[in-house]
């Protein structure tokens, strides 16, 4: 069934049974409970959908009781309709109207007669005026009936949720006392996707939330409707099962900074924040793997737990001397890690406290009286990247003999960030921070040697940015962490890392959009604590206005959360 | 009306499990039991059809059982708009399978899945698409599903055709080690403790339930002990395997319903033992 949209074509050659008035309506038939219509659904094809699709409910009971309601969907298949029909009531079959599309609909003939004696649908006409589209529905909400409505429009792409169009909102304006009860249907767009003609036969689920009461103008309502339904969606497919990317595909980024500038926080709270919306590797002092906002268990790696040992080597060296080479080796590690953790993983981001490639780089100017010009360091990085290929006689290979060694080891590459965080902290502040943590001070971790890393991540930023076009956000380091984690947040999507709430990317490499539609990076950023707006459009429901029989409330499962959806809005 | 006084064993104890997987929500059962009782009595609907009608018409209620498991497994799996006709080929092997085990084709049994629907898969994948790049891993992940959830559901299928007391005796083996595997289940133990205790504590009922099916289902009693060992370390190997699994499909154990791995979780235990015991008994006893 296809709704308002936005095509324009006329409502030429209609079948019968279908008039064309100023807005295109059939006759409401008249309210009987026991009809042919309601023996073909019982006894034909619920059983046969039965069959072939499982169509488990979840919510069930959010129907119940309700007599008259405005049932409001996700669109992917033809079979929606069906679906939605599967799980009414039985007393509901013949007083609930599918809102369809006569221009499809009646190119084929059959298909209109079946369409209508199933559903008797409130035909409208595509590329008619909105005003006139609504009035069939609001005919049949005069009458007491009750109508399903998908506010997408179309069916669209195969688990991918188009924005929902006003018309929803406009209905439930002028129908304050009309419940909107929100659905999510899963598995139709892989039993009969668009531009597929032979159904298969897959476990569909219909989610039904809690019915609601909106105020706010159109806009708001039908936004605050479209947010239900995505919350339904992200319940229900929020674990499905998806393919593996190319780790080259999944996106990182890096938060630089000296030692005590906070980096170590901000990257595990940025990991925790934006796995709300995916699945979040965190590359750090330890690796960990955050999904829903809550880091999970990340099986035993080698490599990691040689880097630890080699890790903790390099904090306790005494002299920078000795330090270099156990960092060094903790820094190739770290890279190795990270593209495990990529491979095995499949994260849709990983976080990476520092940076391999760029901690080499900025460090060297730790061993150097002298800052090396950006030249030098765009070299080094090319180098160590495997962006640019040495000859022995380099001058780069004179100022960092050790690239040399590097470049002849069988490593591969170190990797580059798709965007760079750089932490900015005065080393005073860092030092009496590193104090503050009562453990025993590194070798490099003196006011001196401090500044003399900041001047090197400062030109590595510059040189990454300038040269490289890799987009860099220096943060204030000295303001409180939530301030620094909002405005890195704010700094992800202003650099395009991750999309502003509820807009999704499409998948950047191609695989795996069937089915789960799992963004190809989180697609919603949270919000930072204390700026997250109330949902637009909802308001407080009067008490009483909406009497709920007893038992139309589902339990709240377990963890807290309320089945089929959130509470009506109050 | 019986031949045999096995058949009204069979039907009694049919008409047993049928009592409690009708009343499963109103006992006191714990979760995993009564989720996992409509399965079991699904195998026994099979054998006592095969017993009382024909092993001929009994076998489709697991077809439809394969059926099922398949549609689940799709369900889960993360596949492409174009690797329909795949999965569409998959379902079609099902009756394929079945047909040969209806019409006790040994031969063509035994091949048909991994030769022919296993090359006409990626045949139909191929056909379906216009975009190279995932299909090696949509031809592996439709395969698997086939060959876990037709393939090796279907030799309990055949084992019935040959003699429904020996598939009642796979059967009921496996039941009883999923059973000692949810008492035995303790998280202090350690790995290996726990392996031993999973494979060594059902194997004296189970090869016990062997010898007391002896004189019906024809299998020695060497055998049978043997198989008692045998088959707590098939549900073992095959739990362990199929949970991996479970774990990248994204079933949730806490949450199982069907076509969230309801069917695949309470089938799993069944997946590595049918085709082995299948093979050793045809391979051991010449009454096969």
């Amino acid at each position: 069934m296809e709704e308002e949209s936005a095509s324009p074509k006329g409502s030429r050659d209609l079948p019968r049974g279908a008039d064309s008035g100023p807005h295109v309506g059939s006759p409401i038939p008249p309210h009987r409970t026991l009809t042919l219509q309601a023996l073909v659904h019982f006894f034909l094809v619920r059983p046969l959908l039965k069959l072939l699709f499982g169509v488990g409910v979840e919510g069930k009971e959010n129907l119940a009781g309700l007599e008259q309601f405005i049932l409001v969907a996700n669109h992917n298949s033809h079979l929606d309709t069906l679906f939605l029909f599967q799980i009414l009531p039985p007393h509901l079959v013949t007083t609930t109207h599918p809102v369809a599309a006569l221009d499809y609909f009646s190119k084929n003939r059959v298909l209109f007669a079946v369409a209508r004696f199933l559903f008797r649908p409130v035909w409208i006409t595509r590329g008619d005026r909105e005003g006139d589209s609504l009035e069939g529905m609001r005919e049949r909400l005069r009458a007491g009936r009750s109508i399903i409505l998908f506010p997408e429009g179309t069916r669209g792409e195969p688990g991918e949720m188009a924005r929902f169009r006003k018309g929803i909102g406009r209905l439930a304006v002028e129908f304050p006392g009309v419940p909107i009860v929100p659905a999510y249907l899963a598995g139709a767009e892989k039993a009969l996707p668009k531009s597929s003609s032979v159904p298969l036969p897959v476990w569909t689920r219909v989610v039904v939330g809690l019915p609601q009461r909106f105020r706010g103008t159109a806009g708001e309502i039908t936004a605050a409707l479209e947010g239900l339904v995505r919350e339904l969606e992200a319940l229900e497919t929020g674990r499905r099962h998806r393919r593996l990317r190319r780790p080259s595909s999944i996106p990182t980024v890096a938060v630089l900074g000296i030692d005590g500038s906070g980096k170590s926080t901000l990257s595990r709270e940025l990991a925790r924040l934006l796995s709300t919306s995916g699945r979040v590797c965190l590359v750090s002092d330890v690796v960990e793997f955050f999904e829903g906002g809550e880091p999970s268990r990340v099986q035993p790696l080698v490599t990691e737990a040689l880097r630890q040992v080699i890790g903790r080597r390099a904090k306790t060296a005494r002299s920078l001397k000795s330090y270099k080479i156990p960092k060094l080796a903790e820094l190739l590690l770290r890279d190795h890690v990270l593209e495990e953790m990529k491979r095995w993983y499949a994260p849709d981001l990983v976080v990476s406290d520092g940076c391999p490639l760029l901690n080499m780089t900025a460090w060297a100017r730790l061993y150097r009286d002298e800052e090396p010009d950006d030249g030098l360091l765009a070299s080094a990085m090319g180098i160590l990247s495997g962006r640019e290929k040495g000859s022995r006689g380099d001058r780069v290979f004179k100022e960092f003999p050790e690239l040399m060694a590097l470049e002849r080891l069988p490593i591969p590459h170190l990797h580059c960030p798709e965007a760079v965080l750089f932490l900015d902290v005065d080393p005073a502040v860092s030092v009496e921070r590193i104090g503050a943590r009562g453990e025993t001070m590194q070798v490099h971790e003196t006011r001196e040697k401090l500044a003399r890393l900041r001047d090197g991540y400062r030109s590595v930023c510059r040189v990454l940015e300038r040269d490289w076009r890799i987009p860099v956000r220096t943060l204030d380091g000295h303001r409180p962490m939530d301030e620094v984690t909002r405005a890195a947040l704010r700094a992800f999507r202003e650099m395009g890392v991750v999309e502003k709430s509820g807009q999704r990317k499409p998948n950047d490499d191609g695989v795996g959009t069937a089915g789960g539609g799992r963004p190809s990076l989180p697609g919603a950023i949270p919000e930072p604590p204390g700026t997250m707006p109330e949902p637009p459009g909802t308001m407080p429901e009067p008490p009483g206005t909406m009497p709920e029989p007893p038992g139309t409330t589902p339990e709240p499962p377990p963890d807290g959360e309320p089945a089929g959806g959130r509470k009506p809005h109050a | 009306m019986f031949s045999h006084p096995s058949e009204m064993v069979l039907l009694g104890f049919f008409l047993a499990l049928s009592l409690l997987a009708l009343a499963r929500n109103r006992l006191p059962l714990p979760t995993p039991v009564s989720i996992y009782l409509p399965y079991l009595w699904t195998f026994f609907l099979t054998f006592t059809l095969g017993t009382l009608v024909s092993p001929r018409v009994g076998i489709w209620v697991l077809a439809i059982l394969s059926f099922l498991a398949l549609r689940e497994y799709f369900t889960l799996v993360d596949l492409r708009i174009q690797d329909r006709w795949g999965v569409l080929a998959a379902y079609l092997a099902v009756p394929f399978l079945y047909y040969y085990i209806h019409s006790d084709w040994y031969g063509m049994f035994v091949i048909s899945l991994p030769v022919y629907a296993f090359l006409v898969i990626p045949f139909a994948v191929a056909l379906g698409g216009r975009e190279a790049q995932g299909s090696v891993f949509s031809v592996g992940v439709v395969q698997l599903g086939l060959f876990l959830l037709v393939y090796c559901i279907g030799h309990v299928a055949y084992l019935s055709v040959y003699t429904v007391w020996a598939a009642a005796f796979l059967v009921g083996g496996v039941a009883l080690c999923d059973l000692s595997a949810y008492l035995f289940r303790a998280r202090d133990r350690t790995p290996l403790r726990s392996l031993l205790l999973q494979v060594l504590a059902p194997a004296p009922v189970v090869a016990g339930l062997g010898l007391a099916l002896g004189p019906w289902s024809g299998v020695p009693w060497v055998h049978s002990v043997a198989l008692g060992i045998l088959i707590p370390a098939l549900v073992t190997t095959g739990c362990f395997t199929i949970d991996h699994l479970e774990e990248d499909l994204g079933i949730e154990r806490s949450r199982l319903r069907p076509g969230r791995g309801e069917i695949l979780n309470s089938l799993k235990s069944f997946l590595y033992t049918a085709p082995v015991v299948f093979h050793y008994l045809r391979y051991f006893l010449e009454a096969f």
